[in-house]
């Protein structure tokens, strides 16, 4: 192989090339905001709260990177959630009981359960891959309740009590809050970076024209399925943390209705974009965390909300927040040039 | 992770017919459902040739390019490219091959920039981005000032201008190009016309159109097509250049 053919980009290998496309400063500015962010709110919202919903934004991010970016609405993304919690929490209840060992488990059970159902599933679009989705979510849940029952111990779930992560008790909720919000720093810092890289544009004209995208010589299959994984290897990541922070996991980590959640949570804070999927993620937990308080069908006033999202704020809170700032900044532009 | 990934294995090299040959179609038949829309279509481009397919709507030109470029499967007959079999071939590997599509919608990829276009291009090909724009910066230079702004707000001339650049990222060797100066203003439609003639001789170009002073400027071969049928193949110069004959096919 000559010079210049190993400067040639390949299709995987320079598709992942991302130095010019982010400055590494930027990136640090944003993982420092997010963290400032969840260390502000952990007093005021309680710390095992907003442990909560750091672990909800991970779900969040995982599905927008689906949804958002490759343009693929998935009505069972809580399968990969479950199989992420009852990886992580039978690794640990059968093997070990390393809270490292438990969370690397869930991402390769989520992991391979994404690999080999997306063969299948991202072969289509629209509502048939929204409801295969859904269907294989539904087997799975009673996988876990009824089949695997000798396993998972059906509706009465399993306990996940990890040991210490060195002198580190997780069962101190500070230091569980810390090991999420270092998991959700590390999810956030890769989506950005493969969102920002060729890869990232790639999955985002795939969600655009995937007939044209062919023509311009990419196996689309092959990038959707990588997206598929990926995206059920974060969910699977939100699994187990999930499990290790309530201690125990059940079939209701795989509840089919749940998959609302994450839909409303993408849309409440502008699909297609990671700040708007932390933002979402929190907006929602803060919705059905603290609405159910005060009002007893909180649902209804999250109905109401989105149907004024839909008419009024089609990109989310984020996109709307930003669409502001680029008028100032023309207004502001308009304003010096009159000057 | 390897280089291969996301590429496609050569096609089998078959029997050359003619060296100078790049693309030979034989007794092509293409349907939609049981709608036939090609009855036996058979022709030729030689390599740097620019050769037309002019008809009225409804002859079969866009069913033609679509079924070169994969996107339609033939009944029966063969699409020969430099010696191999390509009909029935995914559009992508059809394009790693060295044939690419404009299609007669205009459509970019509008959310993404300008630059992401290109980018796009460029890796799927295989070419460094950097020799990609200036590849299509060098075409048109007035691109230059549209490189981050998101390619839908562009106008109509300005995004066919982009996706005739960006179909010649990474060294095509046939370019499609269907209707292209369909809806384009007169002088959009001199800037393709000055791209194209640049390009004439160094890549092969089959183009569907009905603007016939455009054909005249470029063409080197035309076929007329007309219910599914080449109805007559014209390679002499001064018989293109007499377009008053063609009016009747269109």
């Amino acid at each position: 192989m000559n010079k210049e053919d190993e400067n040639t980009p390949g299709p995987m290998t320079d598709l992942l090339e991302f130095k010019k496309h982010l400055p590494k400063e930027r990136i640090l500015l944003d993982l420092a905001l997010i963290a400032a962010g969840f260390v502000l709110l952990a007093p005021i919202l309680n710390v095992q709260r907003v442990t909560d919903f750091m672990i909800f934004c991970i779900f969040v991010l995982s599905f927008d990177l689906l949804y958002g970016y490759m343009g693929r609405l998935s009505f069972g993304h809580m399968l990969f959630l479950g199989a992420g919690a009852y990886g992580g929490g039978l690794c640990i209840r059968y093997m070990t009981k390393d809270p490292l060992l438990a969370v690397l488990a869930g991402i390769i059970m989520a992991g391979l359960l994404a690999m080999l159902l997306g063969i299948i599933i991202v072969r289509t679009t629209g509502a048939c891959f929204a409801l295969i989705n859904l269907a294989f979510n539904q087997v799975g849940f009673f996988l876990v309740l009824s089949v695997l029952r000798e396993i998972t111990k059906g509706e009465d779930g399993i306990g996940v009590v990890p040991a210490g992560l060195g002198w580190l008790n997780l069962g101190s909720r500070p230091v569980m809050f810390g090991f999420v919000l270092f998991f959700l720093l590390l999810v956030f810092y890769i989506l950005r970076r493969i969102t920002t890289s060729p890869y990232g544009i790639l999955i985002r004209s795939i969600k655009e024209d995937e007939a044209r995208v062919k023509f311009l010589g990419y196996n689309t299959f092959l990038y959707k399925w990588l997206t598929y994984v990926f995206a059920g290897c974060v969910a699977g990541l939100a699994g187990t943390l999930s499990a290790l922070n309530y201690g125990y996991v059940n079939p209701n980590f795989m509840d089919t209705h749940r998959n609302v959640d994450v839909i409303f949570a993408v849309l409440i804070g502008g699909a297609g974009n990671l700040y708007g999927s932390i933002i979402g993620g929190v907006v929602y937990m803060v919705i059905s965390n603290y609405l159910a308080i005060y009002i007893p069908r909180w649902e209804m006033f999250l109905g109401i909300s989105l149907l004024i999202l839909v008419f009024r704020f089609r990109q989310g809170i984020w996109g709307f927040v930003r669409e502001q700032g680029s008028r100032r900044s023309v207004r502001g532009e308009i304003g010096v040039k009159k000057g | 992770m390897p280089r291969e990934w996301g590429r496609q294995k050569p096609t089998r090299v078959m029997e050359m017919s003619d060296n100078s040959t790049i693309l030979e179609i034989k007794n092509l038949d293409v349907a939609y459902g049981h709608a036939k829309a090609l009855y036996a279509v058979s022709l030729s481009l030689k390599q740097g040739e620019t050769s037309f397919v002019i008809g009225r709507n409804g002859a079969g030109k866009t069913t033609l390019l679509k079924t070169i470029t994969g996107l339609l499967k033939p009944l029966n007959g063969s699409v020969i490219y430099e010696g191999r079999e390509i009909s029935g071939s995914p559009p992508e590997k059809i394009s790693l091959d060295g044939i690419r599509y404009v299609a007669q919608e205009k459509k970019v990829f509008g959310n993404l920039t300008v630059k992401e276009n290109i980018e796009l291009a460029a890796y799927g090909a295989g070419e460094p981005l950097e020799r990609a724009l200036d590849k299509v910066i060098g075409l048109y230079p007035k691109i230059r000032n549209f490189l981050k702004i998101k390619a839908g707000q562009l106008s109509g001339g300005q995004r066919q201008i982009l996706l005739i650049g960006r179909a010649l990222v990474g060294e095509p060797k046939l370019l499609l190009i269907d209707e292209p100066t369909e809806g384009l203003a007169a002088n959009v439609i001199e800037d393709v016309t000055a791209i194209l003639s640049r390009m004439k001789g160094h890549v092969s170009a089959m183009i569907v159109e009905q603007n016939l002073a455009f054909v005249n400027q470029l063409a080197d071969r035309v076929y007329i097509m007309k219910e599914g049928k080449v109805e007559r193949e014209i390679a002499d110069r001064s018989a293109i250049s007499d377009t008053r004959e063609f009016e009747q096919y269109l």
